[in-house]
């Protein structure tokens, strides 16, 4: 098991989940409340016409923005809000439920769930397929002094995903890629 | 002595009778002179034509840059977002990275704990 990554647990499970209604897409609260009590804290919405205006930016004679541009190509959405504080506990369960309820919705799975005693983290992974193809992501990471929503909107190719390995701080995960072909059931 | 002088001035600033001729002369020279009264006309016409040329020439010239300008302007604000919309990109996926490593340090230090 340890030498599988959460990407290969991603597409050994993907072909077998099933479509949603509810749609990839989050509906993410404002969190201004946080948002004022954090000592630092990231949003980010691209939309489809933000991600093609970055895609054009990109440089495909670079390696990482190349591997990065052809990660964005079925992209519809990525959004991102981080919030971190100076102190522990500063943010409510209920921050993190009103976007975790949402993932209980038809076509959501979660396909890793982790918390950790150590350093207090957890962290959730949903996703939702269609037709054999991811066409959602969802991170829920909440720890003692940040917590981070991460959704990720349109077909996610878990190969082009593999091939940004290294790059950004994604670790190197030794995939066969080939076994992501494998298709399991939930 | 003063009056001396008094009808001297008196005298020499008496109205006079124009001479016959001086009426003649004022009539042909006023009918000589219409074309000195068009001068003004000329003036307008001729002077301004080039002003008027300067004038739309400047405009049109103004009109360009204006434009020239206003591509350009655009072509950086659309570079800037551009730029802005990539570094989100990357930011976004250094945050996605950052969690998914965390998950799977998570998931990995499990694992080596169940000794799978």
């Amino acid at each position: 098991m340890s030498k599988y990554t959460l990407t290969l647990l991603i597409a050994l499970l993907a072909p077998g989940l099933s479509w949603a209604a509810s749609g990839p897409k989050l509906t993410i609260p404002s969190f201004a409340g946080l948002a004022q009590k954090a000592s630092e804290s990231v949003t980010i919405t691209l939309d489809p016409a933000m991600l093609g205006m970055a895609a054009r930016f990109l440089d495909s004679n670079d390696p990482q923005d190349a591997a990065t541009k052809d990660v964005l190509k079925g992209l519809q959405g990525i959004y991102v809000r981080s919030y971190t504080f100076d102190r522990d506990s500063a943010y409510s369960q209920a921050d993190i439920d009103a976007v975790r309820s949402q993932l209980s919705a038809p076509g959501w799975n979660r396909l890793v769930e982790t918390r950790s005693r150590k350093s207090h983290a957890d962290v959730d992974i949903y996703i939702m397929v269609d037709h054999d193809r991811a066409v959602g992501l969802a991170i829920i990471a909440s720890e003692p002094r940040q917590f981070t929503i991460v959704n990720i909107v349109g077909a996610i190719d878990l190969d082009k995903l593999h091939r940004l390995e290294g790059q950004f701080g994604v670790p190197k995960l030794d995939i066969d890629a080939s076994k992501a072909a494998k298709p399991a059931q939930k | 002595m003063s009056d001396d002088i008094e009808s001297r001035m008196r005298a020499a600033l008496r109205p006079v009778a124009p001479r016959e001729e001086f009426a003649q002369k004022l009539l042909a020279q006023t009918i000589v002179d219409p074309p000195a009264r068009s001068k003004p006309r000329d003036f307008t016409a001729a002077k301004l034509r080039p002003l008027a040329w300067w004038l739309t020439a400047s405009l049109a010239a103004s009109l360009v840059l204006a434009v020239g300008v206003h591509r350009h302007l655009e072509q950086q604000r659309m570079q800037q977002s551009g730029l802005e919309a990539r570094r989100e990109v990357l930011k976004a996926l250094r945050v996605t990275s950052q969690k998914l490593n965390l998950a799977y340090e998570a998931v990995k230090s499990q694992s080596e704990k169940s000794g799978v």
